[in-house]
């Protein structure tokens, strides 16, 4: 029993690539530093949505009202003693001068605060400074209608009982969003090195001539050199799939209230799905590349054709596309199933199946095409 | 038995082959001699089956390699126009690749490589990485990819380009010993000392036309003149694009 020639290849093309330190090392980073750096954002970012520091504002009149000062003190509101940063609109809070009188007389007692609402990084601060004076507000409304002999419960015409529903998973998915497409995107760049060595570097170094006169189809050549390249693009998929949880097991987020637990059978799914799509990734990219002079020329065109599945998920993840058809195609298919794994999420499994088969059926009428390519000499000697 | 019939082919207005027809048979070293640009390499491709004729039909034992191409690659060993290795492989894995895609496998192909690496004379260098190979290393590998499954047809394309004396020597050495085992040998060259001293027969391409054909000796004779490079560039009409 003779061995297939796409074997044959395969394993030549992976020892090959396997000691090729370039692709060996770009394979690796892509899979640590990029979940590593999605990492550090996230723990500035943590570090920035816990900051339970005090708000320190301008206070206008305190002298009329030392009590609302002492509880703006008490809930971390200060009298700020520092300019404002440049660009920054100042917070102002000015208490009228008739303060003591309106209380006295119990009417309302007016406080103005004056701010940039607009203003994105001041929002927080601003709503702690709202959040306060309302409190403090609804205190001297009871103190008042009880000195009435009225019972305080008497203003409460409906009682808004909120229930987040919203469960740890869901504020996950919103978080991890961000991360997936280094999941999915991991195995474009992993296998890329390769997918170019392999075919205009093959090229380039004067051995496609001798390789295409062997006794074996240019199917099976072009299978060959796919698997190889996608088994490089699988190792970062599954490199990238098994770090990015271990990751987020280390950051601080249940100081957000977001859980991350992806159990082992999780992942296996995730890894599952990436591998139709580390086919289309490689076929793709050996379909350019075939087609260039030189390993520089490939690089050339890949480093543009990288920007497609980048620009598809960006958008979908960003645009919040919601349509049933993104669960059926390539690319989309797996971003959405990826989302549903992460929010915990029953999987559509038909839809799931049915992707799997578009991404493998566009991946091998790639190979087909290529293969066709590599069968007609304008193409191959570039006439 | 390498068979040109008739063989037409043209890249735009260029013509490459012009009804160019010869045979190679066993046991023979055929000489492909041409100036540049002669056609001599398309012809070689076309043998090959890597271009596709116009018309006119290019068989190996009879079989045409537009047809069946891979049936005509299982008999043939080639060493073609550029050869590149690949850089991060051993001489020996290169030439155990070239075995295992001619089929074979196991002690077999391991024999039949070990073989190849001794009568090349290239031990020393069989677990070394083709990177920092001399052009004469090179050689060797190339050629050894090309005959390690002891082919009946070995086709080569100016294979004693950028070659030292040294390698010169075992190149013709080994086809010598090749011929005389029986294989057809077709190779091309621009060269005509080296088709001279090595060819039984040759055929002088012109302009994709085979200009003359016979042994030096015939075509000294047909030519009228003493001297073999004189009979050639009266055959070819021009000195242009050969090298003595």
């Amino acid at each position: 029993m003779m061995k297939s020639p796409i074997k044959l290849v395969f394993r030549k093309e992976l020892k090959d690539a396997l000691r090729d330190k370039r692709s060996v090392m770009a394979a690796m980073s892509y899979a640590f530093f990029g979940p590593l750096l999605m990492a550090l954002a996230f723990y500035v970012l943590i570090g920035q949505l816990t900051d339970s520091s005090d708000v320190k504002i301008d206070i206008e009149g305190g002298e009329h009202a030392p009590a609302l000062v002492a509880h703006l003190e008490q809930h971390g509101i200060v009298e700020r003693t520092e300019p404002w940063p440049s660009g920054q609109q100042p917070i102002t809070l000015t208490i009228d001068q008739d303060w003591d009188e309106h209380i006295a007389t119990a009417q309302p007692a007016r406080v103005v605060l004056s701010a940039d609402f607009s203003s994105q990084k001041q929002r927080t601060d601003i709503r702690r400074v709202e959040s306060v004076i309302e409190n403090y507000s609804n205190q001297l409304t009871y103190i008042r209608l009880q000195m009435r002999g009225i019972d305080p419960r008497i203003t409460q015409g409906v009682d808004l009982v909120k229930h987040d529903k919203a469960t740890k998973g869901s504020k996950a998915a919103m978080l991890l969003g961000g991360v997936l497409i280094f999941i999915l995107l991991s195995v474009f760049f992993s296998g890329m090195n390769v997918a170019i060595d392999i075919s205009a570097g093959e090229r380039e170094r004067n051995s496609l001539e001798l390789l295409l006169s062997q006794p074996l189809t240019t199917d099976q050549l072009v299978w060959g050199k796919a698997l190889a390249a996608s088994a490089f693009a699988m190792f970062g998929g599954v490199l990238s799939a098994i770090l990015i949880p271990v990751i987020f097991t280390l950051l601080p987020l249940h100081e957000i209230g977001v859980s991350v637990s992806l159990a082992w059978p999780m992942i296996l799914m995730i890894i599952a799905l990436l591998v139709p799509l580390a086919l289309l990734a490689t076929a793709l990219q050996l379909f350019v590349s075939f087609r260039a002079k030189s390993f520089k020329e490939a690089q050339t065109y890949i480093s543009l054709l990288l920007m497609v599945p980048m620009l598809i998920i960006f958008g979908v993840e960003f645009a919040r596309v919601k349509s049933q058809i993104l669960y059926y195609l390539p690319l989309t298919g797996q971003h959405q199933a990826l989302l549903d794994i992460i929010k915990g999420e029953a999987l559509q499994y038909d839809a799931l199946a049915l992707s799997a088969l578009l991404t493998v059926g566009v991946a091998v009428g790639l190979l087909r095409l290529i293969s066709r390519m590599l069968s007609s000499e304008k193409v191959v000697f570039g006439l | 038995m390498i068979e040109v019939k008739s063989l037409q082919k043209t890249f735009g207005d260029v013509t490459a082959l012009d009804s160019l027809t010869f045979s190679a048979p066993e046991g023979q070293i055929t000489g492909l001699l041409g100036p540049n640009g002669a056609g001599k390499t398309t012809c070689l491709r076309t043998i090959y089956g890597l271009l596709k004729a116009d018309s006119g039909e290019a068989l190996i034992d009879g079989i045409d390699a537009n047809k069946e191409p891979l049936e005509v690659r299982r008999k043939i060993g080639i060493f073609p126009d550029k050869f590149g290795l690949y850089e991060r492989l051993t001489a020996r894995e290169q030439v155990a690749y070239f075995a295992a895609l001619h089929g074979m496998e196991g002690d077999t192909a391991a024999a039949a490589v070990e073989e190849v690496m001794r009568r090349l004379d290239m031990t020393a260098i069989a677990d070394r990485r083709a990177t920092g190979f001399s052009q004469g290393q090179r050689m060797k590998v190339a050629l050894a990819q090309a005959i390690v499954h002891r082919p009946k047809h070995l086709i080569l394309d100016e294979p004693s380009r950028g070659l030292d004396v040294m390698s010169t020597r075992i190149l013709r050495d080994l086809l010598r010993e090749l011929r005389d085992s029986g294989t057809s040998i077709l190779f091309s060259s621009h060269v005509m000392q080296e088709v001279a001293a090595l060819c039984d027969q040759v055929v002088v391409v012109a302009a994709g036309k085979v200009a003359a054909q016979g042994t030096p000796t015939e075509l000294c004779e047909q030519t009228g003149e003493s001297a073999l490079e004189e009979a050639f560039v009266k055959i070819i009409g021009t000195d242009e694009g050969i090298a003595a």
